[in-house]
């Protein structure tokens, strides 16, 4: 796809902990083109944060990073440091989690706001920062004066609008948002979203999202990936993946957060049994089968690979 | 009505105030036994406090907690009784549990303070198992970190079941487990009710929760109930302005218009006069209700849900017989 503004390609990342080697991305493969919205659903420990930090190389020194990442036509595994300085804030910028730590607890918000923008000069001085903070403070819904406090003065969801402002600084093209509504409220979470969309409309922006549920990525995003044990095991349209799972593992997350007004799960809480498996220790062939409600012998030989299951789609299982 | 069943709780126009804030302001809910209460609303609703009450961790400033029937706490008075019949679970398995305890002496714990005789690894092995802990033995030695998210929860619950509740209140208890674990817990929750006739009063803002566990809901607003009734009609034909905008957020109710509220959950400390709710209230903005019905929302207090109650709600609208599914029908 020429017009993709990321393009990763058979990306594996393995961290070195301890002596031991621990692949938390394994050969994975994705696009999404420019204006796209993209949303990356799993479980904890699937390596969906580690895929995220990659796209701007924010990950711990030592980690073992190979494959190709492009960005907005930019190498980004290749670049040196003053190259990638120039692609973060402005190429592509993270919303954090809105937890408190994401902040610095002794800068003011507007400080923290201002600091991308001087570091990438994209304002002439201390007075159009200011000017652009407020700006940037009403554009995600806060007053002026909010620039002036402190994080732990504001609340859970207000703290996720500073994060979000802190993110536009720039102006990127690429808007990567690691569980921006997980710790929020189910109001606070349909206003952070709503936010999301309108300014993913008005300024063309590109959005990879991530958290572990579907039905808010599903609401969210035009498409759909699902990550296990650090590989993609499904691909397609957001609601088709949502509805009509060709993975048995997307059915099952899919499954978890029921449908109000559905009798099929009313009183009857559908979940997976057993656990993740641990990175590092991933059941051979198939990794899904200790856990699949469908495995049997043709899923023990090799690790199935991503192949077509539809128009747009694509999905890693025997059964496809 | 409750058709001659005695409730298991009963809280009766509690109170519970930290000085100028009213986190909870005349919350009235009776839970019976064998079922799951669903209480439902935003950070800052209360909830917490609310239940926290009931287990005798937080003092009423006044009003009445009866449970099981006898005795409860009086106006004001803590309970300082350790009261087993009366079980937590808490919405973080890590940090509920020990690091330095094996699950045994986790789950026996409960039992020593109880100062229960005998028998105790024949009743921590039934309570494991019980949660799904099998084979119960196997677990016995292991620490907290040695088992997963899900199992640590079990474990949680194990510590709570042995001491044979006939109430588990339950804060967020999937709230952070993942995706495909948490459908496995709330089906032990649902089976334990089923089984052994104990009730659950669910602490959530997951409405996708209370549609796969409970019986009812009880909505909970500033402090006060203002929406209860069975789960379907709350969840399917909610009547409460608040209750409506809550569903309509829902990212899996994606038929319903949505009705995202502006701003947060007003400070406890500054309870709007007349409905609470009116300052952020659709319906009324959307300028549809009579002019009798919506001059009362900023002046008159439509008042709490009763104890008692099975089906009500706290609002002009719906109590002044206007009809409001008409009114929800009509454009805006």
């Amino acid at each position: 796809m020429s017009d993709s503004l990321l393009s990763i390609r058979d990306l594996s990342i393995t961290y070195h902990t301890q002596g031991r080697a621990v692949p938390a991305v394994r050969r994975v493969s994705l696009d999404i083109e420019k204006g796209g919205s993209l949303g990356l659903a799993g479980e904890s420990g699937c390596g969906k944060s580690t895929l995220a930090n990659s796209i701007l190389r924010l990950l711990p020194a030592g980690t073992e990073v190979t494959g190709h990442i492009t960005l907005d036509g930019k190498d980004v595994l290749g670049l040196t440091p003053g190259g990638l300085r120039a692609v973060r804030w402005t190429a592509g910028a993270i919303v954090f989690q809105g937890a408190l730590h994401a902040l610095n607890p002794v800068q003011t918000v507007g400080d923290q706001i201002a600091e991308p923008m001087s570091l990438h000069r994209t304002v002439a001085d201390d007075d159009a920062a200011k000017v652009r903070v407020v700006e940037l403070l009403r554009r995600v819904g806060l007053p002026a004066a909010r620039a002036e406090s402190f994080p732990h003065e504001l609340s859970g969801g207000q703290r996720q609008r500073v994060l979000i402002a802190m993110a536009l600084a720039c102006d990127p093209q690429l808007l990567i948002a690691d569980e921006p509504t997980t710790a929020l409220d189910l109001m606070v979470q349909a206003q952070v979203l709503a936010l999301l969309e309108d300014l993913k409309e008005e300024r063309d922006l590109t959005l990879l999202f991530i958290t572990h549920d579907l039905s808010v990525l599903t609401y969210a995003c035009e498409r759909l990936a699902v990550m296990y044990a650090g590989r993609i095991v499904e691909e397609g349209p957001a609601w088709e993946v949502f509805e009509n799972g060709s993975h048995p593992y997307t059915r099952a997350l899919a499954a978890a957060f029921p449908t109000i007004g559905d009798e099929g799960s009313r009183m009857a809480p559908s979940g997976l049994g057993g656990d993740p498996p641990t990175p590092g220790d991933l059941p051979g062939g198939c990794p899904f089968h200790p856990r699949c409600p469908l495995a049997h012998d043709a899923c023990l030989p090799a690790e199935p690979e991503l192949r077509v299951s539809g128009e747009a789609r694509r999905a890693a299982c025997v059964l496809v | 009505m409750r058709a001659g069943v005695t409730p298991l709780v009963e809280v009766e126009d509690l109170h519970v105030h930290f000085g100028a804030a009213r986190a909870v302001d005349g919350a009235s809910v009776h839970v019976l036994p064998g079922e799951v209460l669903a209480l439902v609303g935003e950070s800052g609703s209360g909830k917490t406090t609310l239940i926290r009450a009931i287990q005798g961790l937080q003092k009423p400033t006044s009003g009445t907690i009866r449970v099981d029937g006898a005795g409860g706490s009086s106006p004001g008075k803590v309970q300082t009784i350790f009261n087993p019949s009366v079980q937590m679970v808490f919405q973080d398995p890590t940090g509920a549990l020990n690091p330095r305890q094996t699950i045994y002496e986790i789950v026996a714990e409960g039992l020593r303070i109880k100062g229960e005789a005998g028998g105790e690894a024949e009743q921590v092995w039934a309570a494991l198992s019980r949660a799904g802990l099998r084979p119960p033995e196997r677990f016995f030695p292991m620490y907290p970190h040695e088992v997963s998210g899900g199992q640590r929860q079990r474990v949680v619950i194990a510590g709570a079941m042995v001491m044979e509740p006939r109430l588990l209140l339950a804060d967020e208890p999937v709230a952070s487990l993942d995706a495909s674990i948490r459908g496995e817990i709330l089906a032990l929750m649902r089976r334990l009710v089923d089984e052994t006739g104990l009730a659950i009063l669910v602490v959530t803002h997951d409405l996708g929760l209370a549609w796969n566990i409970a019986d009812r809901v009880a909505v909970m607003y500033l402090g006060r109930i203002v929406e209860t009734g069975p789960t379907e009609q709350i969840l399917e034909d909610p009547r409460h302005p608040y209750t409506r905008a809550l569903l309509s957020v829902v990212p899996e109710t994606r038929e319903m218009e949505q009705q995202i509220l502006t701003g947060e959950i007003p400070d406890p400390a500054r309870i709007p006069p007349g409905c609470r709710f009116h300052p952020r209230c659709p319906l009324l903005q959307s300028g549809i209700l009579p002019e009798t019905i919506s001059s009362r929302c900023p002046t008159d207090d439509p008042g709490p849900t009763p104890l008692e109650a099975v089906s009500a709600a706290a609002c002009w609208a719906v109590t002044s017989g206007a009809g409001p599914s008409a009114l929800w029908a009509s454009p805006g």
